[in-house]
């Protein structure tokens, strides 16, 4: 039954029309996972000598157990961000002769083949044959091993467990950063001494190997958690789940603004409307204090200038990059009915254009107060947003025209995951490392201010152009539409 | 008038549309039925040049849809629920349209107000999106926004699936008066035999992509229509 399963996720998978750059993401992420893993591995055979170095009066395998807690409580947020859920399309199985029960477990089998269980163990395998295994017995290492091993999998179902309740009410991730910055002071300030506990029960697996099967306990509830909750949503009523009285909120004094007034007003219902996208705007509000962990003088270290370049990229652009790399897609669900209507391609670049402008002024005011920490920081943001403006948006036009995989929007928050894996952040990666890169190239020519004014320039000369571009645009749209429509049809 | 001339739309080699000729006239109801796959919807969609055809053209009074956007000024249409914004309320969908179609405030109110009936209360003041509604209340948005702005050309593909059956009744009288009052040319599609036979003026039976049978519409429409489509051993029985 499971391997019936398997063979759909399989069959789904190859026979969309997103295969072909589905195949193309998966061969960049590949890239990264080889990476990740490598320097999880390098840092593995490094930490006993870090771990002396840096604390030379006490136990280094008993201080690596107080602080993995750390990292676990890292692996969650990192998890939430990244980690894919497996989904299946459970409406045409629940009639068939399956149990729930039998849909959950496959679900949650699927969920452990995650890169994010196999990369731990890259750092895991060499702390413990280098560390470990040199001062205790086999059996106390193996236990160790196995122990941690566990903790990790618990990771992991709490991780989807968490995510998938993030994924009815959105504002629970807030909810559970919030609930662990709390853990961090209470453990930080020595209220209770979270990580310490968790090592001292590491250091007793070591002492007595037998524990390690009350650990095992952990996942097996986690699990059951996680069955519980998905036999739970297996139902129809709550695949189409019914709105609310809509608050339905007036944009009308927008259609002053004429016909694009009426499109922005229709792209800021969608952003309101729709979770998917709703979420991306509170990410960008999320994203303003960013400065904060990037423009941190170190004494003695000046801060590079790629940083300032990468800080308002992402400060100032976050909006325009991470909602207009799916462009047009997100108006995927009723494309053809826009091609059956006027000039409705010139007004959605337009539109679109205008919406990310102001939301990106107004985020660059917004960050204007980073100036006390480093004045030069108003004209390397101020260049960010004319780059951004000038040269990202027409980027991402091109990048849209092959648009391939339609955004289902209209589904409920049930068992929709799109947009909740590591995926969609790839396709910002050009638009952020580009400027990067130019940076770099224009500083050899004209030196690090040079650089951000021709940057500047540059993004300014697109912006000047701006009407020319979205008229070259909306003609290529109209040369592509067809082959959109069939992508949109196939996803 | 529409006029379809050596049109084919082939996937790979497999001809699934094929009309060498075909006129329909201003005014016209335009009736299309035909089996599964008989290729009523590929047609409707090279009309609406949202595929391409592999060979041929379509001419929509005067403009060949391929070449020029001018069809899109007189063309209303309503293929299927992805025609739809799900995340706006009927009122604010009607909206969006009228403003494509130039309509005003005023205008639009005033032509809503005319299909009260067909909407049966269902539709206009529910604060509710149109993704939440059930499937018939969402083809009677489809179908009322496609008539938006007196378009000289409406396609309907299945306008009277998922219909409740006094929707249906309503809907048919509501396609006749708007021909009547605006002499818009009707393309329609059904599997309902006895609605399209009521409603167009000329019937045609697609089957695997070709015309089979063009008659104009007569007191034995539907009795031809329905023998064509009874399965034989059924006849043997009388």
């Amino acid at each position: 039954m499971n391997q019936n399963l398997f063979s759909l996720a399989w069959r789904e998978a190859i026979r969309s029309a997103y295969w072909g750059k589905s195949l193309a993401t998966t061969i960049g992420l590949g890239f990264l996972a080889v990476y990740f893993s490598l320097c999880f591995l390098v840092f593995g055979f490094a930490i006993p000598s870090i771990l002396v170095k840096s604390f030379p009066n006490s136990d280094p395998v008993s201080k690596f157990n107080s602080i993995i807690l750390a990292y676990f409580a890292i692996d969650l947020i990192i998890r939430q961000l990244m980690q894919k859920l497996p989904t299946v399309s459970f409406k045409p199985l629940l009639l068939q002769n399956i149990r729930r029960r039998k849909i959950a477990n496959y679900l949650l089998t699927r969920s452990v083949f995650s890169f994010f269980n196999i990369l731990p163990f890259f750092l895991l395998f060499p702390v413990t044959f280098t560390l470990v295994a040199s001062t205790y017995s086999g059996l106390s290492t193996l236990s160790w091993f196995l122990s941690i091993g566990i903790l990790i999998y618990c990771n992991h179902f709490l991780a989807i467990y968490l995510k998938w309740r993030f994924n009815e009410a959105e504002y629970g991730f807030f909810i559970f950063l919030a609930g662990l910055l709390c853990l961090f002071a209470i453990n930080h300030f020595g209220i209770i001494d979270l990580s310490g506990g968790l090592g001292k029960l590491l250091d007793l697996v070591l002492i007595y190997p037998a524990l390690v099967l009350l650990i095992a306990v952990l996942p097996v509830l986690l699990y059951f958690m996680n069955v519980q909750f998905l036999s739970s949503r297996m139902f129809l009523n709550l695949v189409s789940e019914k709105q609310k009285a809509e608050t339905v909120r007036d944009y009308s004094w927008l259609n002053r603004l004429g016909e694009t007034g009426r499109f922005i007003a229709l792209e800021l219902r969608l952003i309101w409307r729709n979770k998917r996208p709703r979420s991306l705007a509170m990410m960008t509000l999320f994203m303003l204090f960013y400065g904060f962990m990037i423009y941190r003088a170190q004494p003695g270290n000046e801060i590079p200038g790629f940083a300032f370049i990468l800080g308002g990229i992402i400060m100032v652009g976050m909006f325009s990059i991470s909602y207009g790399q799916f462009f047009p897609a997100w108006h995927s669900n009723y494309f053809s009915m826009l091609m059956c209507q006027r000039l409705t391609m010139k007004q959605f670049l337009r539109s679109f254009y205008m919406l990310v402008t102001v939301i990106s002024v107004i985020c660059y005011l917004l960050t204007l107060p980073y100036a006390f920490l480093f004045p030069k920081i108003i004209y390397t943001h101020l260049a960010m947003l004319l780059y951004n403006l000038g040269i990202n948006i027409p980027i991402m036009f091109w990048a849209g025209m092959y648009s391939k995989k339609r955004l289902d929007l209209n589904q409920s928050v049930v068992m929709n995951y799109q947009g909740v894996s590591a995926t969609q952040w790839l396709g910002a990666l050009p638009l952020m490392l580009g400027p990067i890169a130019l940076f770099y190239l224009f500083k050899l020519v004209f030196g690090e201010t040079g650089s951000f004014i021709a940057l500047g320039t540059l993004g300014f000369i697109g912006i000047l152009f701006h009407s020319a571009i979205i008229d070259f645009f909306s003609k290529q749209y109209r040369k592509h539409k067809h082959q959109l429509i069939q992508n949109y049809k196939n996803s | 008038m529409i006029q379809i001339q050596n049109l084919i739309k082939a996937y790979n080699k497999e001809i699934v549309l094929n009309i060498p000729e075909l006129t329909i006239e201003t005014g016209e109801i335009f009736g299309l039925v035909g089996n599964n796959g008989a290729g009523k919807t590929t047609m409707f969609n090279i009309v609406l040049d949202l595929i391409t055809a592999s060979k041929g053209q379509v001419i929509s009074q005067g403009i060949n849809v391929r070449e020029s956007e001018d069809w899109k000024d007189f063309t209303g249409a309503f293929i299927d629920e992805t025609f739809l914004i799900g995340y706006l309320t009927a009122e604010e969908y009607f909206g969006f349209i009228a403003g494509l179609r130039r309509l005003s405030k005023a205008e639009t109110t005033a032509f809503l107000e005319g299909y009260s009936d067909f909407f049966n209360g269902e539709i206009i003041g529910k604060k509710k999106f149109i993704r939440d509604f059930s499937k018939g209340n969402q083809k009677k948005v489809g179908i009322v926004a496609a008539l938006m702005g007196k378009p000289e050309v409406v396609v309907l593909d299945e306008p009277f699936a998922n219909l409740d059956p006094s929707s249906q009744y309503k809907l048919r009288k509501l396609i006749k008066d708007f021909a009547a009052q605006n002499g818009s040319t009707f393309l329609i599609s059904d599997h309902t035999l006895e609605n399209i036979a009521d409603v167009s003026t000329r019937l045609i039976i697609l089957e695997k992509g070709k015309i089979v049978r063009d008659v104009p519409k007569t007191a034995t429409t539907l009795q031809d229509v329905e023998a064509f489509f009874k399965p034989v051993v059924e006849a043997d029985i009388y």
